[in-house]
């Protein structure tokens, strides 16, 4: 029972819940000191668990968003050149020109190793980045280290970080990167899991109208023939619609009503199929 | 520990490295895994790196863990695994040494022979160390995490492990729709759709661009540098013609079908045939190929650069392809065999290709399809055969 407690306290207060096995994993990741690699359909809470870490263990989080132009340095370091041509000009800083360590900036992996305390490092989507980066940057987690070129310095990590990766690929990430990483994939929350989920959101939310907006989702999620399904985000943001509604009643769920059908289907072929469907749940 | 658990998820296709193997040892080591359940999380978070493996991974498992006794690994078995390390250390020494938590440089000074004998007692080592009675899972760990060690750093989960065990989570395959063994899956639109966009045209770079040219220029410091862009090209037509006769096809005609429709707007234009089995002297522009017909020598007219991509399993029997009158319909008999009518098509559109459904490797077992092969060059139906088709599509010939 204090465990169950323990679980209550901690959902609401990170607006994450985090199932069993899923923690799990992460236990086992931490003490084996391995990137774990979560991968998932959008809107399955593979950011937000790197978010849930933090807070629950009292880490700081860095985020690392990456980007596809991105380069494996610009995460590591900045060699601020401007800022010093303009010290050496105009000279009215309190850094010194010559020394170049004064000009060197930590990028978001360069702060997690520089960090007195362990962090929670998350590299979100790194699916977006090119195989050179990827694997390079693995690299760099392996050995908890690198060199900055230009003051001819190793940066080793004071801490090692708990490195959460994220991708959204269903396409598999190379082989030598998946070596290093443990691994995870969030499946779609199962109907008793968002129920949970929902709850989360909003507390104080009737029974009633949460029960019926989770079977409508369900069964708008069943839909043929669409190309981005509704997702944990859309059904959130759906239910905040139909509360805000004055005019909504629950009844109109049951009866096979569906408003703000726009809120889950974004894309407007998306949409039009949802509506010849949901024109059918009426009977 | 396990070997037998490893071997069998490496022989059903699992890639499994020896490396990940270690690190499971390690965990168990740590006392980070206390029960089957634990063993089945922590093996697969470990060992499987993708969730196309999982249901296969949930397969093996239930099979190795249903009302099994656990047994010790014999000495073949251990240098089994010895010789799988030692394959591991050639291609990635540094690390497999980390893995074992052993310095490389150590280990580089061993000759192979030495360094199988090495792993060997390494892993005697590891098995003895773990069971204390006939237990394989570590009971008495000091874990820092988990739900029944307690340390102030560790996560924890509530709630006790609940009323399923491992093996009975492991049957419920819930990963199944995951496994990526099969064709094109309702999942995998979205990530088929991004291989379909690729489907664009690319000319030459044969337009010379002033502006850049002039700052290229200046920025080059005097020197002349001209710049380049690509001639626009009109944008591609595409002809799909689809099998849409006889229940094997039928769960791929809407998949495909909204799959094109959805990428229509990068297309000039998209035309939809149907037909059933293979081509004969029509094609249907409705689905129940009765009311428009549209005559095979029509296509003529169409542009040569047009895509033409059939999708049927191409799977019949022989003669509705060699056969003069080979329709199953008597009213499309007309003298010609069909395979006449593909190689005319194939010689139409330089840019033909067939999809087909059924994997590759059971296209050498049906000679239709070996037929077809000649003619056409033949993609899977998978999100791999569907990049490659359209990277065809794409080459210039």
């Amino acid at each position: 029972m204090g465990q169950l407690n323990d679980l209550r306290k901690f959902t609401g207060a990170s607006k994450y819940v985090l199932d069993e096995e899923l923690a799990k994993i992460v236990n086992i990741s931490m003490a084996l000191e391995l990137p774990l690699l979560v991968k998932g359909e959008p809107g399955t809470g593979k950011t937000m668990l790197a978010h849930a870490i933090a807070e629950a263990l009292g880490m700081r989080l860095i985020v690392l968003n990456v980007k596809s132009s991105m380069k494996l340095v610009d995460a590591l370091y900045q060699y601020d050149t401007l800022t010093r041509l303009n010290d050496s000009r105009f000279g009215d800083s309190k850094r010194d020109v010559s020394k170049i360590e004064d000009y060197i900036r930590m990028g978001k992996i360069g702060q997690a190793f520089v960090s007195e305390e362990r962090v929670v490092l998350l590299i979100d989507e790194i699916d977006k980045a090119d195989t050179d980066f990827q694997d390079d940057m693995l690299d760099v987690l392996d050995q908890m280290e690198f060199d900055i070129i230009e003051i001819d310095k190793t940066i080793k990590a004071k801490k090692r970080p708990v490195v959460i990766i994220t991708s959204n690929a269903k396409k598999d990430l190379s082989d030598p990167f998946l070596g290093r990483c443990n691994f995870h994939h969030i499946a779609f929350p199962e109907p008793e899991m968002m129920k949970r989920i929902v709850q989360v959101h909003f507390p104080d939310i009737d029974r009633e109208l949460m029960e019926s907006a989770v079977r409508t989702f369900y069964r708008l999620r069943e839909i043929k023939g669409v190309e981005k399904k509704p997702s944990t985000r859309e059904l959130v943001n759906w239910i905040r619609a139909l509360r805000a509604d004055p005019e909504f009643r629950v009844r109109d769920l049951i009866k096979g009503e569906v408003p703000y059908l726009g809120v889950l289907f974004k894309k407007s072929p998306d949409y039009a199929v949802a509506q010849a469907s949901v024109a059918r749940f009426k009977v | 520990m396990f070997v037998d658990f490893f071997y069998m998820l490496k022989k059903v296709g699992i890639p499994v490295s020896p490396t990940s193997f270690l690190r499971l040892h390690a965990a168990l080591k740590m006392g980070l895994i206390n029960s089957i359940d634990d063993l089945y999380v922590g093996a697969r978070t470990i060992l499987v790196k993708s969730e196309r493996y999982f249901d296969l991974y949930d397969q093996v498992f239930a099979h190795r863990f249903h009302g099994i006794e656990f047994k010790d690994p014999d000495e073949f078995e251990l240098s089994e695994v010895a010789r799988a390390l030692l394959e591991e250390w050639l291609k990635d020494p540094q690390g497999l040494a980390h893995a074992l938590g052993v310095n490389e440089e150590e280990l580089l000074k061993l000759t192979p022979d030495e360094l199988i004998q090495y792993f060997l007692e390494r892993l005697k080592e590891q098995t003895e160390a773990h069971h204390g009675g006939n237990r394989w899972i570590g009971t008495r760990g000091t874990s820092p995490v988990g739900h029944s060690g307690y340390h102030p750093g560790g996560m924890r989960v509530g709630g006790a492990s609940g009323n399923k065990s491992a093996v009975k989570v492991a049957l419920e395959r819930r990963y199944r729709d995951y496994s990526q063994e099969g064709p094109l899956t309702e999942s995998q639109m979205g990530e088929a759709l991004k291989r379909l966009r690729n489907m664009v045209p690319v000319g030459p770079k044969d337009k010379v661009n002033i502006d850049k040219t002039v700052y290229a220029t200046m920025k080059n410091g005097g020197e002349i540098e001209i710049v380049f862009d690509r001639s626009m090209r009109d944008r591609l037509k595409v002809v799909l013609a689809i099998d849409n006769g006889g229940w094997s096809m039928d769960p791929y005609i809407d998949l495909v079908q909204t799959l094109f429709n959805y990428a229509r707007a990068q297309f000039k234009d998209l035309k939809t045939f149907f037909f059933h089995n293979t081509i004969y002297d029509y094609l249907w522009e409705d689905p129940p190929r009765r009311y428009k017909p549209y005559p095979v020598d029509q296509l003529i007219h169409l542009d040569p650069e047009t895509r033409f991509v059939i999708v049927g399993d191409a799977s019949m029997a022989p003669y509705e392809l060699m056969a003069r009158d080979g329709s199953i319909y008597v009213e499309e008999r007309s003298g010609r065999p069909s395979i006449e009518r593909l190689k005319f098509v194939a010689a139409t559109f330089r840019h033909a290709i067939w999809i087909n459904p059924r994997l590759a490797d059971e296209w050498p077992h049906t000679p239709t399809i070996n037929y077809i092969r000649e003619i056409f060059p033949m993609f899977e139906l998978t999100l791999d055969g569907l990049e490659k088709a359209v990277s065809h599509m794409m080459l210039k010939h």
